[in-house]
């Protein structure tokens, strides 16, 4: 299959005066056209980070990126000038943003901001008119009727404006969409109808999606591949019957699922993993999990551990390294 | 091209319908509309030679039928000169601070939304002009360039702009944090874009309010470098140069004095009535 982006060995930092936080540490996948890659992980594991690095939209000052490629349709997007991104952002690679409460101008209408992108992006020559029509195409793709194109986003609620901003991703027909949390901000019933939405026009136009959640159950529904990040690392990565139906685990991909209540067995408490994330601006030497993980042995704490690979099926875990069968 | 026209006629008259609801914005804009029609028809109110015209038997007269606002030390008209100084008051606090407007919003749009090195130059030099007290550095300027009407407006634009560069900066420092700012970039919009389309319409509340205070502050500065001589020169009517001369005659004639305060007093207060009314009437975030 044809990669539509491909990453490797990406690494990320923050550097202030005061301290250096790695955010990304050496993470690689690929995506090809038309998948849906979850990219799934507690607060601060660096997806949105990998987001923003993807979409070179790091805070300038302080964001960098130190280390790896990110080869777009076969283009490294770190080695491209500013004015060369500005082509590629929102045409070939768009973002929907976490919370549609805020990711909308509030001084213009939301017909303005869909025909926005298209309208910098006019490689076609459209007319105004042309642009209007899209527009309304668009909006109607989402389920907002086109009267409203007229109106500012706060005559819409949560959930409209969550499809605004799906609509403006999708305007130009990207080939690659980073959602960022798309559904956190909403109420359930609204999640499920914006998921099944993005994933219909995923299969109607072949874009290849990068879901990033902490939502396990927003990933079984949509994605194919899974990425488990943790502290900057993809600790475990792999299909998705891999991740949910897979005989090997990494144990934070145990301790994800022992965090969610199960309907089919009866259990009278949940298991969450026990403590924090460490400390991004002083990991530990070894494994990054080994303070929290539960089969953790003395090498966990001195050495990396390698990437145990089976079918494809990765995991970055000691327990699988020259033991077959460790578990 | 019909519907777009039609979709701007329906925004202004949602704006004016907003507009229309706040009581006091629209007290505010009669009497503009009156102060503006004055300076308009100066000409057809009263001719601008009753302005000039010395009638030594006048001298110092109280209001009657005959001078509406009595006559000054050397028996000019002043209801004359009242009238036909709004022009000049009118033309210098508007041009002054609309000036003074545009050069501190692009100013302080790049320093607060770049940050970093543009923001330190375009700050450090700000902080430089504020060193210097607004009215030192308008006389410098007048000084340096002669006065007359034209380096009037350059100099009082001149101190009028580090302080607007401030406050845009700061504004547009609480904007161009918004998920909406970062949203643009994504879809791939240029700096230039943002700053004009996203950033400036949204920190222009504060703005507008400002800009319509500093109208009425210009007019008084004008006012304060007539008076030294250094604006507008005699014989020329001027509302700040009519209040400096009515000082001498405070006790004796203090009519001189409390016409031209009234107009000026008047015409501030509707500029911030009326700016008021703007920005909430502009603002699509408040409804109704």
């Amino acid at each position: 299959m044809e990669q539509v982006l491909k990453i490797e060995d990406l690494s990320i930092c923050y550097k202030t005066d005061l301290e250096t936080v790695y955010a990304v540490n050496g993470i690689s996948f690929s995506i090809g056209a038309g998948e849906t890659m979850g990219l799934v992980g507690e607060t601060g594991a660096g997806k949105t980070t990998t987001a923003l690095g993807i979409m070179g939209l790091l805070p300038e000052r302080t964001g960098k990126i130190t280390s790896g490629k990110i080869l777009f349709e076969d283009q490294d997007l770190c080695g491209m000038t500013e004015h060369e991104l500005l082509h590629i952002r929102g045409q070939k690679i768009s973002m929907i943003f976490q919370d549609p409460m805020t990711a909308l101008n509030p001084v213009l209408t939301v017909g303005d901001q869909i025909g926005e992108a298209l309208y910098l992006h006019n490689q076609d020559g459209l007319s105004q008119k042309e642009i209007d029509k899209k527009v309304e195409e668009t909006l109607e793709m989402v389920g907002i009727p086109k009267e409203r194109k007229k109106e500012y986003p706060y005559q819409f609620s949560g959930g409209m404006r969550q499809r605004v901003v799906i609509a403006i991703a999708l305007v130009c027909n990207p080939s690659l969409l980073i959602a960022d949390e798309p559904t956190t901000a909403l109420d359930v019933t609204i999640q499920a109808q914006i998921l099944s939405m993005i994933c219909d026009l995923q299969r109607k136009y072949g874009t290849s999606v990068i879901m990033i959640t902490h939502d396990l159950g927003v990933v079984a529904e949509t994605c194919d591949k899974v990425g488990i990040m943790y502290a900057g690392e993809i600790v475990e990565y792999g299909t998705l019957a891999d991740i949910f139906t897979g005989e090997k685990h990494h144990p934070y991909t145990d301790g994800l699922f022992g965090s969610i209540p199960s309907l089919t067995e009866n259990s009278r408490r949940l298991h969450p993993i026990e403590g924090l994330m460490p400390d991004p601006t002083e990991l530990p030497k070894g494994c990054r999990f080994a303070p929290r993980c539960k089969r953790c042995s003395e090498i966990c704490r001195q050495k990396k551990p390698p990437v145990y690979e089976e079918n494809g099926h990765q995991i970055r875990c000691h327990l699988f390294s020259g033991k077959e069968d460790a578990r | 091209m019909a519907r777009e026209k039609e979709k701007r006629n329906s925004q202004a008259a949602e704006i004016w319908r907003r507009f229309r609801k706040n009581r006091t914005a629209v007290i505010g804009l009669v009497i503009l509309i009156l102060i503006v029609g004055m300076a308009l028809f100066a000409d057809l109110i009263v001719p601008y030679s009753k302005c000039i015209e010395q009638v030594g038997a006048d001298r110092l007269q109280g209001p009657s039928l005959e001078h509406f606002f009595g006559t000054d030390e050397l028996g000019r008209d002043l209801f004359a000169r009242v009238v036909h100084g709004s022009r000049y008051s009118l033309f210098i606090g508007v041009a002054t601070s609309l000036m003074a407007l545009v050069i501190g919003a692009i100013l302080g749009a790049s320093a607060g939304y770049f940050g970093g090195m543009v923001d330190n130059i375009i700050c450090r030099i700000v902080d430089i002009f504020l060193c210097v007290p607004p009215i030192l550095l308008s006389l410098a300027v007048v000084a340096a360039l002669g006065s007359n009407m034209q380096n009037l407006i350059i100099a009082i634009t001149v101190s009028c702009i580090p302080g607007n560069v401030r406050l845009i900066r700061s504004v547009v420092l609480t904007v161009a944090e918004q998920e909406y700012v970062e949203a643009a970039k994504s879809y791939g919009t240029s700096n230039a874009r943002i700053i004009f389309r996203y950033v400036l319409p949204n920190a222009m509340g504060p703005i507008i309010v400002n800009t319509t205070m500093a109208i009425s502050d210009m007019i008084l500065s004008a006012a304060g470098l007539s008076f030294i001589g250094m604006g507008i020169q005699p014989p020329s009517p001027e509302w700040g140069a009519l209040l400096s001369n009515a000082q001498t005659y405070l006790f004796s004639a203090p009519y001189m004095l409390v016409f031209p305060g009234i107009f000026i007093v008047l015409s501030s207060l509707a500029f911030n009535l009326v700016g008021d009314g703007l920005t909430d009437a502009l603002d699509p975030k408040l409804k109704d």
